[in-house]
């Protein structure tokens, strides 16, 4: 699936545009030259080699290092639905696949044909660590270059860690398996682990003394080897502050390293989570923003004018106490949930960007929220998305900012991205340009 | 704008979670019941950092410490429910006959506004158990209800650990008939029992030989390895039942069956075990007592399955007069909030006395939950769980005016906001998020069934309810 993507023109070069660097800072009528991938210059003087070729961004375009997605199952293979699971014999001892333990599944073996490869590029991702979906261990992390075409998509670099979460086992009414509940999960969880690691040591035993008996070889509890080993992290998705203390319940019985996913009350654990290191790739698939608090809003926003027309034309809606009081629950509520990853940022927290089940077509508005609601300033944002998520990933000495010998991934939007209607027209990961002329 | 501006104010003060704390409170003049030392007329009772320091007259209220006038009022210990299902975020894992490795401790909902609701009542203590769809079912956990603190924070600490057992026709209807597997009869419940501890017996000891070998191998580095044996999360468990580390609650009705899982803890030297519901138990009464073995019944609730018609309302006066250990419990998250009434009721039905039927929801459920020696009564040095009644406890006219867990006031009559929920969603328009809960549920079954009606679907489709 990978390859050598160098197409007829050994460099290419975009001047005259307008660069928005990770760290927030803005560099205009700049150049940013690349070649096989990688970029070779960047900024107001870069020398255009000679047999580069240019496009001119005729200095209206703006740049931005490649948007992370953190963890998605774009390109995975869809699930089976439960009721065509077929019943067990023994609900109780389902085998691996049916209880959702399938760490020993790699996206980069797995990718299909997924319409969302090109609709994120579109939005300014060129990059994103993907993980098969399933329940409660569905595979592994895997970082990829974007591509439109699945086929195109490539593997930047293998195992990132594990993926996890409280699913319960897949099936319905009659075709349901063990585990079934969260606490069942739980002790699932603990299990796979204690039998990856007694497998772990027969393995070695047998290595030394070839005389013993074999041991009986497992992909699936093979592939949980580096998580008993402390050696990779388990990217765990999970939002409430419950299920979040469960984790960590979990990180302190057997000590590898966690990355939260999605997080959406992870402020309300944000001192913890700053202590143990643990960062957090947080999700922005708000809840909708009150009705009443989106309609008060916009009044605020109409001039005074507008307001005395409207009073003599409606009556002042007025509410009970018991309203009132519901209101400013549901108000403190929502707002805990669009202020996560400021807050989380305040903390000292490492806060990347996911987007943990998000529809892309609700991605503007949740970034609308974010900056309007969320605290969070345009560099914030540009941050999340890309630098600090890099870090998360490791990926951070190829990916995530735009410097001389980093993957020549970013966006090329028709205006500043947060302004109303920005369009993504060319996307450039790893060095391959894909042109969306703003469709 | 000002409306905005208003909104924010109010949300930057508002707290809505208690910090978990041991509080100190000087309840004076009141009548107190203590459960173990009788009813004291006009008496104090002095709680400092969550632990009773005083009982006595006139007692003074140190710096800082609260009074409370309770003068005409009834001082009670905390109601305990040894059997409740209140705010577990899942209650059974039914998908395998034996799930002891499974913990409710894994499966506390902090945030549920019942546990309010259960404070109004006077409750301050329960034991959140597993369902009983299963012959071992999963791990109990017992909290106070500190409404408002962490999952963690709501632990009793340690508590005796539990777990759930069940016998009859709920794991016989689940796993026999619903999925095929053993067990399908009464008889094959006991062999489930039997097995298992078996099993968990033969992993303990090749476990043990296992590890005592690769330790010698280790340290010698030569020789043969020992084939690892991998540390089994549900044999563990059996072998801590077996050992007395665990508390056994089993859900039971038929006197047959409580004879029969007698029979079994004999053959394994389990000792400390409470039947749950057991209808039938006043007929063994006697083999009930000589065993030490404890009950958890209703007042007065059966006929909601076919093994739980022969029932009588004189149940829990036949045990206790028989010297068993008998408590009065819920299994319903209404009747948690009216535990008195149902003690009441023992003595207006078997002519028990009033003491030994507050016994029935404070110090026998506190017994058979192993934390007898810290709450169930009033006494210098148990934990500050107090309720002040503005009458007498048993009499249906009374109210709970103030509940104290371990010193701090979680609930006040006086000052009883509406909304209580610690957590809303707030995608919910106040439409739908007023009516947040139904608190009166009909009690077609007993609740500890479920989550489990998709795996009775013969059952479901013919007799919805029954």
């Amino acid at each position: 699936m990978q390859g050598v993507f160098a197409q007829t023109t050994p460099a290419h070069a975009l001047k005259n545009v307008t660069i928005h660097h990770a760290d927030g800072s803005t560099t205009e009528s700049a150049t940013i030259v690349w070649r096989n991938g990688v970029i070779e210059a960047i900024g107001i003087n870069a020398a255009i080699p000679f047999d580069a070729f240019e496009i001119d961004g005729g200095d209206s375009l703006h740049v931005y290092p490649g948007f992370i997605d953190g963890f998605s199952t774009l390109g995975s293979p869809s699930l089976p639905k439960s009721q065509d699971l077929p019943k067990l014999d023994d609900p109780g001892n389902p085998p691996y696949y049916r209880s959702g333990v399938q760490p020993e599944r790699k996206p980069s073996e797995l990718l299909t044909e997924d319409k969302n490869f090109e609709a994120i590029m579109k939005v300014g991702f060129t990059t994103a660590a993907l993980y098969p979906d399933g329940y409660m261990l569905p595979g592994q992390v895997e970082a990829f270059y974007l591509s439109s075409s699945h086929n195109n998509v490539g593997l930047i670099k293998g195992p990132l860690g594990l993926a996890g979460s409280f699913d319960t086992a897949p099936g319905g009414w009659s075709s349901g398996a063990y585990p079934s509940t969260l606490m069942g999960v739980m002790a699932k969880f603990r299990q796979v682990m204690f039998d990856a690691t007694a497998l772990q040591q027969h393995i070695k035993y047998y290595e030394q003394n070839p005389e013993m008996p074999a041991p009986d070889r497992d992909r699936v509890l093979e592939a949980m080897f580096p998580l008993v080993n402390n050696s990779t992290p388990l990217f765990f998705e999970v939002d409430s502050k419950e299920h979040i203390e469960r984790i960590l319940k979990i990180q302190d019985e057997f000590g590898f390293n966690v990355v939260i996913v999605s997080g959406k009350e992870a402020y309300a654990k944000a001192d913890e989570l700053k202590r143990r290191n643990i960062p957090v790739l947080a999700g922005i698939d708000f809840t909708d923003m009150p009705k009443w608090y989106a309609e008060m809003k916009k009044e605020e926003e109409k001039d005074e004018a507008e307001v005395e027309q409207e009073e003599e034309a409606a009556e002042e809606e007025e509410i009970s106490e018991e309203e009132q009081n519901y209101r400013e629950k549901q108000l403190e509520a929502w707002k805990a949930e669009v202020t996560n990853i400021k807050k989380l940022m305040d903390s000292g927290v490492s806060v990347g960007f996911s987007s943990a089940g998000l529809e892309l077509k609700d991605l503007s508005a949740k970034i609308e929220i974010l900056l309007d609601e969320g605290g969070l300033t345009e560099t914030d944002l540009v941050t999340l998305m890309s630098a600090n998520t890099a870090n998360i990933l490791g990926l951070n000495r190829t990916h995530g900012s735009l410097e001389r010998g980093k993957n020549a991934s970013f966006s090329v939007f028709d205006k500043a991205m947060t302004e109303e209607k920005a369009k993504v027209l060319h996307s450039i990961s790893n060095g391959i340009i894909h042109e969306f002329n703003g469709n | 704008m000002t409306k905005l501006i208003t909104l924010c104010l109010i949300l930057a003060f508002s707290t809505t979670a208690y910090a978990q704390e041991k509080g100190s409170v000087l309840i004076q003049n009141a009548t107190v019941i203590t459960v173990t030392n009788g009813d004291l007329e006009e008496t104090d009772v002095l709680i400092r950092d969550g632990v009773i320091r005083e009982i006595g007259k006139d007692l003074n209220a140190p710096r800082g410490v609260e009074t409370v006038d309770a003068t005409g009022k009834f001082v009670m210990p905390g109601i305990i429910d040894a059997h409740s299902h209140l705010n577990g975020v899942d209650i059974n894992e039914a998908r395998n006959p034996v799930t002891a490795e499974v913990t409710m401790e894994e499966s506390v909902d902090p945030n549920e506004v019942g546990i309010y609701h259960a404070l109004a009542g006077g409750a301050t203590t329960i034991h959140l158990m597993h369902g009983s769809a299963n012959v071992i079912g999963g791990q109990g956990e017992t909290l106070k209800l500190r409404y408002g603190v962490s999952q963690e924070e709501m632990k009793f600490e340690n508590a005796k650990r539990t777990i759930k057992f069940a016998l009859g026709e709920n794991p016989t209807r689940v796993h026999g008939q619903g999925n095929g597997v053993q067990p399908r009869t009464r008889m094959g419940v006991e062999q489930v029992v039997r097995g298992h501890f078996d099993e968990a017996l033969d992993y303990k000891r090749k476990r043990e030989a296992y590890l005592e070998a690769k330790a010698q191998y280790d340290r010698r580095g030569r020789g043969t390895p020992p084939v690892p044996v991998a540390e089994n999360l549900r044999y563990e468990v059996l072998n801590d039942i077996i050992e007395g580390e665990i508390f056994v609650h089993c859900h039971s009705y038929r006197a047959d069956e409580i004879l029969m899982l007698m029979r079994v803890f004999n053959d394994y030297g389990i000792e400390n075990y409470t039947f749950q519901h057991a209808n039938e138990a006043f007929k063994v009464a006697n083999e009930l007592a000589k065993n030490g073995a404890m009950t958890s019944v209703f007042s007065d609730w059966w006929a909601y399955k076919f093994e739980v018609y022969y029932s009588t309302a004189y149940n829990a006066s036949i045990l206790n007069a028989n010297g068993v250990v008998n408590s009065i419990n819920s299994d319903n998250d209404q009747l948690l909030r009216t535990l008195n009434h149902e003690a009441a009721k023992v003595v207006r039905y078997g002519d028990t006395s009033v003491n030994d039927a507050i016994k029935m929801i404070t110090l026998h459920p506190a017994i058979q939950l192993g934390i007898d020696d810290r709450v169930g009564s009033i006494e210098e040095g148990k934990h500050g769980d107090v309720v002040v009644w503005d009458g007498h406890p048993l009499s249906i006219y009374s109210k709970a005016e103030m509940t104290f867990v371990d010193g701090t006031k979680y609930f006040d009559l006086a000052n009883d906001p509406d909304d209580m929920r610690i957590q809303i969603n707030p995608g919910t328009d106040f439409d739908d998020g007023s009516n947040f809960r139904k608190i009166v549920d009909n009690r077609d079954e007993d609740a500890c069934i479920q989550d489990t009606f998709i795996l009775l679907q013969d059952q479901a489709q013919t007799h919805a309810h029954n």
